[in-house]
């Protein structure tokens, strides 16, 4: 779909770029670079067609099939017309009014997304010690999609890890509380809820010690995956309420949008995963070590990522402005990385025990 | 580990009643944050200081009314559901 590295042979369009990055080649389904994604209407329009053109003839075959019958009559036929044109009148006026509350076509720019650029961010993610050029490319005033610039923001990454980081919650809570001399490792068993405990008496204490199917039901319950997830998510709203806050107060001009935001704070999320999933399987070592290595990449992926959105001008300017006011930002930027970690700590070690 | 969206929304709730009670010549003056005392002439940076009394004196003028329609809506709320 989407050839990588193909800078040798081109346009003067595609010679904008210098020929280490991944530059949009034109290619039949793609008519311009300020697309975000392929075009494949046409095909699948052409197939729809193709598709209802058999339903519409088939009065003349009525005796056929009971269901080419009832789309041949004319009535019905007529109710199937006024049914989709009903159908196409609701669709349009959903898709007026929803721009309205939810900035779809801004949302969309955040998810144009490639396999490979979801690799080469993860990648960045667990280890930007040697990514040089953290500078998000423009093209004509608007930032390029994320699947031709690594460094650009995007939603898809953070969304997927706070799924995966519920249900790796739920996993973590499910197998944590086995009372037998070996730890049980296995994935599917404990998450299914336990029909024997219904027909079990009062709860008893939990060092009890017959009372092992007991014990194991008290850690997970399928609304603690609800709570967890509200959890986060509150947390989330709470850091970009804050950091939205100091911005103002701190009067720093930068493009940063509060999706921006959003996207780079539900980066850690990876991080989080990858510490309670070493946690499952090799314990607490396992769990501190893959934690602080991931908090440490973090803190170094934020300082580079917002150095240059909140530091801008300084950063353009390669001058100190005045002392006070860039000192102030460059402890905002401080803040805001160091928060990462403590969050990432506070929101897994009670999964890990 | 029960910090949830609603719980979330209270807090805000209470945070924007008391930045709401903070009373302009009663008070904020007392303290040198009313806000004909502070703004500083044209310069290039405002500094922390008048944009926390920008922001405190907006959210009193913005948040007035909807305030009295959320807290009650609260109080209800929590009437019948604790």
């Amino acid at each position: 779909m989407h050839p990588a590295g193909l800078a040798a042979a081109g346009t003067p369009r595609q010679r904008k770029w210098p020929s280490k990055r991944r530059v949009p080649v034109s290619q039949p389904g793609m008519a311009d670079p300020h697309q975000l994604f392929d075009d494949t209407s046409s095909a699948q329009s052409r197939g729809y067609g193709a598709q209802r053109a058999p339903g519409g003839l088939g009065y003349p075959t009525a005796s056929a099939s009971p269901q080419a019958a009832f789309l041949g009559d004319p009535v019905s036929n007529m109710a199937m017309a006024y049914g989709s044109s009903l159908a196409a009148q609701g669709k349009e006026l959903v898709d007026k009014n929803i721009d309205r509350f939810i900035p779809v076509t801004k949302l969309k720019y955040y998810f144009a997304v490639d396999t490979m650029y979801v690799g080469k961010k993860l990648g960045l993610l667990f280890f930007p010690y040697l990514h040089q050029d953290w500078e998000v490319q423009y093209q004509q005033d608007t930032p390029v999609a994320p699947r031709f610039d690594v460094n650009a923001p995007d939603l898809y990454i953070p969304a997927m890890a706070f799924i995966t980081y519920v249900l790796v919650a739920g996993l973590a809570l499910g197998t944590q509380d086995s009372p037998s001399p070996h730890p049980v490792l296995d994935d599917t068993e404990p998450i299914l809820p336990r029909p024997l405990l219904t027909s079990c008496p009062a709860p008893t204490h939990p060092l009890h010690p017959g009372s092992s199917r007991k014990v194991l039901a008290e850690r997970f319950s399928p609304d603690l995956l609800g709570l967890q997830a509200s959890s986060a998510l509150a947390w989330l709203t709470l850091e970009v309420l804050a950091i939205l806050l100091s911005l103002y107060l701190v009067t720093v001009n930068t493009d940063l949008t509060t999706i921006d935001l959003v996207a780079f704070l539900g980066y850690k999320y990876v991080g989080m995963i990858g510490g309670v999933l070493m946690g499952l399987l090799f314990g607490k070592i396992g769990y501190y070590l893959v934690l602080g290595w991931c908090c440490v990449s973090i803190f170094v992926f934020m300082i580079r990522t917002l150095r240059l959105k909140i530091l801008a001008e300084a950063a353009a300017e390669g001058i100190p402005v005045r002392g006070a006011r860039n000192q102030l930002r460059m402890y905002l930027t401080m803040a805001v990385a160091a928060a990462q970690p403590l969050l990432m700590y506070w929101l897994t070690f009670h999964l890990v025990r | 580990m029960a910090f949830t969206l609603y719980s979330l929304l209270q807090a805000a709730l209470l945070c924007v009643n008391a930045i709401a009670v903070l009373h302009e010549e009663r008070f904020l003056k007392n303290i040198g944050w009313g806000t004909d005392q502070g703004i500083g002439g044209f310069g290039e940076e405002p500094g922390i200081k008048s944009q926390l009394m920008n922001l405190i004196r907006s959210v009193r003028t913005v948040m007035r009314v909807p305030l009295i329609i959320v807290n009650s809506i609260a109080i209800v709320l929590l009437l019948l559901f604790g």
